[in-house]
């Protein structure tokens, strides 16, 4: 067979960025090991080849990036990754996006964070420079080999950014022609629900905090390797708490997209890809706390390891669930297997494996345990081919935490004097067991699909999923928002009994103001108001700490602030969705359906253009719809009327959208009307299948003098004056031998047209070209006239709009401002402890 | 007793508890036939769309009404009552899957999630 010369094909561009990905890929294998050799040996020699080849990588890294967006800014459709996931109307901002929509795109930024965090670690990590570095790039050989794109004996190794279109879809007859390239006029396009403003910056934070979180691990790792089991901590705990800012900072901004532009209805559904990003910042703010509980009391190092190295294991675990497919049926978010989630099980039996290795003291030791390693990656693979479940990867799993639990135990030292029970650090530590607990069981249940394929079970998650997760969460919430305040009035060690008497009052305090909360939000559940005073409570707690740190010691009011912005989140969290109130009931009391039992799930309204409709205090009203670029906005009126008076008392207009995508059908995004102490949230979803554009009914023929009134049922219009010297560019002008225009003034509640209808003889025959005013849904067509009278004849007719209607859904979020406010709070929190700490970090140089 | 040993022990307890609540609140993915032998318990039942039947859905008269006959994996068909509005892509779903119990000889969906194997990502190419 002939190979087809394809035309028109840039592949220098695919070739460069396929070589700076494996160039990348190698300078991370030989500076990973550069620094392990440097480390073992405590030698500069090793460490200069090592952060020499991390130059090289950075700049690679950073070519690979820049090929990329040059390949989907240009539109370079021969490359499959810039066709599937760009198209050529998209706005530069969502070309962005389209490095997230994919796989390769959002390793790719992952890897482009480590390596920005690998360049401020050479600078700042002093002695731990080599250690923590070779774990870094321990991270990134993993995440680089996610690019490569290679076979290796059958396996898949990466899925490369650069894969050539006719390659990606091969069997597809287009590409057997060799000017194929001509022939795709534009690429898939980018998801309509990537294409919002949040989506540009929410995942570039989110994987901001992943990557942020190999920064303990690696410090960690380094502190078992050179047997150095306290020093690490001081370094360690500001990149931990950026890593706890920034993963929290991502998680709320996702949170706030699906309010923004989902239309479920809310931030949060305990979705398992929310879940996943969850699950690993809980472990790391309880690591974070049991790392300060060391440093004051000299107790609990151990399970600051063991909280710190779970970490980073539970982010590449997330990764594994959201980037494998397993979560198919459970989750609404689609994600594709590329086919490597074998790839990512190895990574996570590397890091689970390291721990151990680098702790085990004899060269002999060592080398049994990575023989061990290949003999159980090998056996897996065997096994595979007789059972289709997967259970012996728990084994594996287990058998690597076991080895380094019980060497942590070993070799870690603890403290044997018994912990104080009237002490900060014991209710502290108290409090990150309840945050393990609660991220053990959202792991539990989030893992359901993973648990059908090791054992073949047949689980699916539990039908009611927020009620299964509040069962459970609530009273962690309970205990974890009593012990924000507790643990921070109590202090390290030693205790007075003015303390107590402390306690009580703030108790006091917080009983008196949630008690009057609890009329003022209407709750009525006792768990809500247990969740009221416990949230209450930690604020006035640490309201009474700030304000005293306020003057003079203001830096060290960071741990206060972030608590109080907490409590803020939770009463936030606990009104928005107690409270939460579904509008769109319908109220015409009408029975309309044969089986009204289920009153709970009639959430939607039938909404006919231009008829009015009483919604609970609301009344509504579709006005009309415009287009821009790919997007239907539908305008509704909201009045909201006080039900005593009948009086409107404000008015706003929304404009939910719905993009009729020609592949995902219908996309809607909600508009919300924010208000300080409440949101109105609306989203179509429904519309008509086919729009009846043109129909116009009631057609009338009026025959009028100049200076006539016509009367319609959307307004009137007077004949101003009949012209003869039109000159209209739309028309074609040639063998015309009459050309008339009636000027009309169009008056209607809204406003005045003027609209000129034509009406001609051409080529012998009569012809007349119509008018129409959108906005008061009239045609108006100049149809003849009469010699003798000089009378006119306008034919007027109106828009069918029967057919034009919404199915829309509102709901009334009370307080939800309070839910990103205490998370705004709680951020400048972890601001003010970051620079506490890096400036205590600083401290150890000079001291 | 140490302290230690104490939080261990509660700790492990809460463990158990966390794993028996996945378990005992866990749906389980089932047929129609299972779903009406215990007819008020939620199932998840996984089938695809009859498109020789009618689905029914008239927002006119009544939004959130919407009814169609699924024929689940074991060849079972029944209609499905949905109280909200029909699902949009709804009749180029490849597989559907339905949350709900039976009711008479209905299903009561409380959620549907669509599986649409040509979502947003693999496209054909459109040639011009």
């Amino acid at each position: 067979m002939n190979e087809i010369v394809f035309e028109g094909e840039r592949l220098i561009y695919g070739n460069l960025g396929h070589l700076a990905v494996v160039v990348a890929f190698g300078t991370s294998i030989l500076s990973a090991l550069a620094w392990a050799i440097a480390t073992n040996r405590n030698d500069e020699g090793w460490a200069n080849i090592a952060r020499k080849s991390f130059h090289v990588h950075t700049l690679a890294v950073l070519s690979v990036i820049g090929i990329l967006f040059l390949i989907i800014h240009q539109h370079y459709f021969e490359y499959h990754y810039a066709w599937q996931h760009s198209s050529r109307e998209l706005p530069v901002e969502y070309m962005i996006s389209c490095f997230w929509e994919g796989q390769e795109g959002s390793f790719l930024l992952w890897i482009f964070w480590q390596m920005v965090i690998g360049n401020i670690l050479i600078r700042t990590a002093k002695k731990w420079t080599s250690p923590v570095m070779s774990v870094l790039m321990l991270s990134q050989i993993a995440l680089t080999s996610m690019l490569i794109g290679v076979k290796i004996l059958g396996y898949k190794v990466g899925s490369s950014p650069f894969e050539l279109l006719r390659n990606a879809m091969g069997n597809a007859p287009l590409f057997k022609r060799a000017d194929y390239l001509s022939k795709i006029a534009d690429g898939n396009g980018l998801n309509p629900l990537l294409q919002n403003y949040w989506m540009v910056i929410h995942p570039p934070t989110l994987f901001f905090g992943f990557a942020t979180t190999i920064v303990p691990f690696a410090y960690a790792i380094a502190a078992l390797w050179k047997k150095d089991y306290t020093g690490w901590l001081k370094p360690a705990l500001p990149w931990g708490l950026v890593s706890v800012m920034v993963l929290g900072t991502g998680i709320i901004m996702g949170g706030f997209w699906a309010y923004e532009s989902l239309s479920f209805g809310g931030y949060w559904a305990w979705d398992p890809v929310e879940n996943a990003s969850l699950i690993p910042w809980l472990i790391l703010i309880a690591g974070v706390h049991v790392m300060l509980i060391y440093k004051h009391s000299g107790n609990a190092l151990n399970v600051s390891f063991i909280l710190i190295l779970l970490t980073f294991i539970l982010v590449l675990y997330a990764t594994f669930l959201t980037r494998s497919g397993i979560l198919g049926n459970s989750s609404v978010h689609s994600f594709t297997d590329l086919g490597m989630s074998g790839q990512l099980l190895v990574f996570i039996m590397i890091f689970l494996w390291l721990p151990a290795f680098v702790m085990l003291e004899t060269r002999r030791h060592k080398l049994l345990y990575i023989v061990a390693f290949f003999v159980f990656v090998l056996g897996l693979i065997a096994f595979e081919k007789y059972d289709t479940t997967k259970w012996p990867l728990i084994v594996l799993g287990l058998f690597f935490c076991v080895c380094s639990a019980y060497l942590l135990v070993k070799k870690v030292p603890t403290s044997p004097k018994e912990e104080e029970v009237y002490t900060r650090e014991f209710w502290m530590f108290i409090g990150s067991l309840v945050l393990v607990i609660s991220a053990f069981q959202i792991i539990m249940t989030t893992s359901v699909p993973v648990f059908n394929k090791l054992f073949g079970s047949n689980m699916a998650p539990p039908s009611d999923v927020i009620a299964h997760y509040n069962k459970w969460q609530m009273p962690m919430a309970i205990i974890i928002g009593l012990l924000t305040g507790i643990a921070q009035i109590l202090k390290y060690k030693k205790n007075k009994q003015e303390t107590l008497r402390k306690m009580l009052i703030h108790a006091a305090a917080g009983l008196v103001v949630s008690a009057g909360l609890m009329f003022f939000f209407e709750l009525n559940n006792w768990f809500y108001v247990g969740l009221l005073f416990a949230a209450v409570y930690a604020i006035t707690a640490n309201a009474d700490i700030m304000l005293p740190q306020l003057k003079g010691k203001a830096g060290m009011a960071g741990s206060s602030v972030a608590h109080i912005g907490f409590g803020i989140l939770l009463i936030g969290v606990l009104v928005s969705s107690a409270n939460k109130k579904v509008i769109s009931v319908n109220q015409s009391g009408m029975m309309l359906n044969p089986d009204f039992d289920e009153k709970a799930n009639m959430e939607h309204v039938y909404l006919e253009k231009g008829k009015p409709l009483r919604m609970g205090d609301y009344e509504i009203e579709y006005i009309s719809d415009s287009t821009e670029w790919v997007n239907n906005y539908y305008q509704v009126h909201y009045k909201k009327i006080d039900p005593k008076s009948n009086k409107v008392l404000y008015e706003f207009d929304l404009y939910p959208n719905a993009q009729i995508n020609p592949k995902m059908g219908l996309v809607a995004n909600p508009d919300t009307k924010h208000y300080l102490f409440h949101d109105v949230f609306t989203y179509v979803s429904s519309v008509p299948k086919e729009k009846d554009a043109g129909k116009f009914i009631h057609e009338t023929k009026h025959e009028i003098n100049v200076g006539d009134t016509i009367f319609t049922n959307n307004g009137y219009a007077i004949l101003q004056q009949v012209n003869s010297n039109i000159k209209d560019g739309k028309i074609d002008m040639s063998n015309l031998q009459l050309l008339l225009g009636a000027e009309l003034k169009v008056i209607t509640l809204k406003g005045e047209h003027m609209v000129t209808p034509l009406y001609g003889i051409q080529n012998n025959a009569v012809v007349d070209f119509e008018e129409v005013v959108d906005e008061a849904r009239l045609r108006f067509r100049f149809t003849g006239v009469n010699p003798k009278t000089g009378k006119v004849t306008i034919e007027t007719a109106e828009k069918d709009t029967s057919g034009e209607f919404i199915i829309m859904k509102a709901i009334v979020f009370p307080w939800i401002n309070l839910v990103w406010g205490g998370t705004i709070i709680m951020v400048i929190g972890f601001c003010m402890a970051i620079i506490r700490r890096i400036k205590e970090y600083r401290r150890i140089g000079i001291e | 007793m140490r302290k230690s040993y104490i939080i261990l022990i509660v700790l492990i307890a809460a463990a158990i508890g966390a794993i028996i609540s996945t378990y005992g609140d866990a749906s389980t993915y089932e047929n129609f036939n299972v779903a009406a032998e215990n007819p008020g318990k939620e199932y998840h039942v996984v089938g695809i769309l009859n498109k020789q039947k009618e689905k029914y859905y008239n927002p006119k008269q009544d939004p959130n009404y919407f009814s169609f006959y699924m024929i689940d994996e074991k060849g079972e068909e029944r209609k499905v009552i949905y109280h909200s509005p029909e699902p949009q892509d709804f009749e180029r779903s490849e597989k559907i899957v339905i949350i709900g119990k039976m009711e008479g000889n209905d299903f009561k969906a409380s959620k549907i999630l669509l599986k649409c194997p040509s979502k947003y990502t693999d496209g054909q190419v459109k040639e011009s």
